[in-house]
């Protein structure tokens, strides 16, 4: 089958398995998976190794437009509002999850340096999936204010938990106590990185933007200027999503009429999305199910409980409604791309361990990623975030 | 420097030169083009490898968009007025184009096979450049609807002209006695094939596209129809223009509300034809102009001839105005991909003649790209097509 042939397929019933999913009150991003999963190597086998190669541009392009649309929430007035409640609960959450899974599994006698490695992966959320939803639904309100604020940072915090832990598990299974200031450096650089280029590209992209009049060039410098942002920070290996978002957030500070920019994606992207979800379900290794053992079921059990706690006591901290208290932790269970790179790094360090940690997170992402979605339908239904 | 840095390159340097044209009053396409060949792997080698390579698959995303635009002006009421205007210039401008092609051809000592083969494939013109350009300008009227009609319905001529020229060069050269029917044979399958998968595939997209409500699920429902019918159109070897196109008239045939599809559309696309023209630039193997010698020249200029005056008679034997017949002709100049895939046709058939054949056409290919849509845009402008507070204006999107 031809690549054109494959994408009109993938639209058309796209499109037509989000329907399905509406009548069944379902999120459309769980379709997708769904779909994508049918498709896949592993049962119809009617994505072909072609589309699945070029599916790494896809999913960095769609990566990079979700990043951007995230980035628009960190406005200087939303800020101001609930920018202490984010920080708080964001730094909480990650480390929640992260010292509760580390517990959890030192209690099922997993060796420390594997459980502190899964500890870190277990910060991680997936971005694409929520803000999916949330669009989808198109919740409004201060609780999705929060959540996406939460999301964003989320990530930052989980490159500085995994590279600390990585670095920590490195000496004590290796035994190089070096490592660790190298490793946090390698961090630090990646996210500093990441915001330099979204920063001054951002500065550019919202300056020169302001003499572009038709909505035409408007789209094309909006999208020309993110893939530049992205293609610069894939060179460099910086964080697309991190650079994305500062991006758009340093767009939305600068330009009265930002929206404009977002606005016009909001046109074009969807097609995008749903390619990009139908793809990663195809991706997901769901033959590794049977492979979950003890151990991935400990991994999702407390991390779940740990971004609860962590979520809960940073709600608690910094005042925010019971709403946020409750609710919130289930707008982050989602889990994908981030935890599997994560997963991967880990896989390249440490042979045989790092096998196993890779293989349970493969498995458990395709839980989180199909039941994830629901949970955070669930979480923006409790707490009325979704208007009709 | 990877896939993203070289897409993002391609739009930046796009926009800046489609602005820079519309200071000097060009089409943003010859922009495009111009910048193509700078950046491309025969001048600065900008453009990363993995995106040449991913050429053909962009370009059958872009002219399925773009056949599938053309098509909407195939609506019912639209033919009843013009459809005989349509139907004798297209078919006089391929014959006129194709004769006097040939004839100057042998004038010049080709083979009379060789002959024939030039003049098949100087029919064919470029539907894309112009409809970038009507979309540039928001042209309308009836000069424009005309042409449009032209330009789409003079593929079917050009593929059947081709493959009937194709034959008799087998024959003449090969000595292939039974091959005639057999060419034609493919030729109305490719056509045949093309209508029926348009159509088939145009009925069914009507039937549910009144389910079809937000403007989300429009576009995805609209553009995966298009991918749809061009993916099968090129796994059966039919052609991607065509089907494409007749997938669009029965759409604005059949279903009421059949705009909506056409507007979504238009939000979305020039990005696509942006990175679309700038990659043919690439392609464009200019380091050939060198090569285009005598025949190359008098081949430019014939085709032009022949368009013109085969132009100017059917508007004369149609009835059709006198904007028409003065200026039709030269709107027919452009010429690329249907072109240069008859070229390579030739170049697989015909080892004696045909890599020069294919040299020339390649080599004419790039002149009558760049210089074609000046000539578009002139085209229009005469004929009033262009209204005043509009002419120094680009594209605006329908919101």
């Amino acid at each position: 089958m031809n690549i054109i042939l494959g994408v009109g397929i993938i639209l058309v019933f796209g499109l037509l398995s989000g329907k399905l999913a509406e009548k069944v009150k379902t999120p459309a991003i769980t379709a997708y998976l769904l779909l994508g999963i049918v498709f896949g190597p592993f049962m119809l086998g009617f994505i072909s190794e072609d589309m699945l190669k070029v599916s790494g541009t896809i999913s960095n392009i769609a990566l990079s437009l979700i990043a951007f649309s995230i980035g628009q929430n960190f406005s200087g007035k939303i800020f101001r509002q609930v920018g202490k409640q984010v920080m708080w609960i964001s730094i909480l959450e990650a480390v929640g999850a992260w010292l509760i899974t580390l517990i959890g599994l030192l209690f099922f006698k997993v060796p420390a340096y594997m459980a502190l490695i899964f500890g870190a992966i277990a910060a991680a959320s997936a971005p694409a999936a929520i803000i999916m939803v949330v669009r989808e639904y198109k919740a409004r309100g201060q609780f999705v204010d929060i959540l996406m604020g939460v999301v964003a940072l989320d990530d930052a915090w989980g490159l500085i938990i995994f590279s600390l832990s990585l670095a920590v598990a490195k000496a004590m299974y290796l035994d190089l106590s070096s490592s660790l200031g190298s490793m946090l450096m390698g961090a630090v650089i990646e996210i500093a990185g990441s915001f330099l280029v979204g920063g001054v590209l951002g500065i550019i992209l919202s300056r020169i933007g302001l003499f572009l009049k038709n909505q035409t060039d408007l789209l094309i410098w909006t999208i020309g200027v993110i893939f530049v942002a992205t293609g610069i920070a894939l060179h460099f290996h910086f964080s697309v999503l991190l650079t994305s978002m500062f991006l758009a957030a340093v767009v939305v500070n600068l330009n009265n009429e930002s929206f404009k920019f977002f606005d016009i994606l909001n046109h074009i992207d969807w097609p995008i999305y749903l390619i990009f979800f139908v793809l990663a379900g195809a991706s997901l290794e769901i033959d590794l199910l049977s492979k979950i053992g003890v151990i991935g079921i400990v991994y999702m059990i407390f991390r779940i409980v740990g971004k609860f706690l962590g979520t809960y006591l940073g709600a608690h901290i910094a005042k925010s409604d019971d709403d946020v208290k409750k609710y919130l932790s289930l707008g982050l269970l989602p889990q994908a791309g981030v935890a599997l790179g994560m997963a991967l790094i880990a896989k390249e360090q440490f042979p045989q361990a790092g096998n196993i940690i890779f293989t349970t997170v493969a498995a458990t992402t395709v839980i989180y990623e199909i039941i994830g979605p629901f949970f955070v339908k669930l979480a923006l239904h409790k707490t009325n975030q979704i208007h009709n | 420097m990877n896939a993203l840095l070289g897409i993002s390159l391609i739009l930046l340097l796009g926009l800046l030169s489609g602005k820079i044209a519309e200071k000097i009053k060009t089409p943003a396409i010859t922009a495009y083009l111009i910048i193509g060949i700078l950046i491309g792997p025969f001048s600065l080698g900008f453009v990363p490898e993995s995106i040449i390579a991913a050429s053909g698959l962009i370009s059958n995303f872009a002219l399925s968009f773009i056949a599938f635009s053309i098509g909407q002006s195939f609506s019912k009421g639209i033919f009843h007025q013009i459809g005989k205007q349509v139907i004798w210039i297209s078919i006089l401008a391929a014959f006129g184009a194709g004769t006097f092609v040939v004839v100057a051809m042998m004038v010049m000592g080709l083979p009379v096979y060789v002959a024939l083969l030039f003049g098949a494939i100087a029919t064919a013109t470029a539907p894309a450049a112009l409809i970038m350009i009507v979309r540039q300008y928001k042209a309308k009227g009836r000069f424009t609807e005309i042409l449009m009609g032209v330009v789409a319905i003079d593929d079917a001529w050009g593929l059947i002209a081709f493959s009937v020229c194709l034959a008799f060069a087998r024959k003449i050269h090969f000595n292939h006695a039974d091959s005639v029917f057999q060419v034609m044979g493919s030729a109305f399958w490719e056509i045949g094939g093309s209508f029926v998968l348009g159509g088939v595939v145009g009925w069914i997209f009507s039937k549910f596209a009144s389910h079809i409500r937000n403007e989300r699920d429009l576009l995805i429902y609209t553009v995966g129809t298009i991918f749809f019918t061009a993916g099968l159109a090129i796994h059966f070897h039919l052609s991607v223009l065509l089907g494409c196109m007749i997938l669009a008239a029965t759409i604005v045939n059949v279903h009421k509300e059949s705009f909506r599809f056409f507007e979504v559309l238009q939000t979305v696309d020039w990005p696509i034809y942006l990175i679309f023209f700038v990659l043919a630039g690439a392609n464009l193997e200019i380091n050939l102009l060198v090569q285009i010698g005598a025949i190359g020249a008098v081949y430019i200029i014939v085709r032009i001839l022949g368009k013109c005056l085969g132009t100017y008679i059917g508007a004369i034997v149609s009835n059709a105005g006198s904007d028409v017949k003065r200026y039709m002709g030269i709107a027919q100049m452009p010429q690329a991909g249907v072109a240069l895939g008859m070229a390579l046709i030739v170049k697989s058939t015909f080892p004696e003649w045909g890599a020069m054949i294919f040299t020339t056409i390649a080599a004419t290919t790039i002149i009558y790209e760049i210089i074609g849509p000046i000539f578009v845009k002139i085209a229009l402008h005469k004929a009033n097509q262009i209204s005043a507070d509009l002419k120094h204006q680009s594209t605006e999107l329908a919101h």
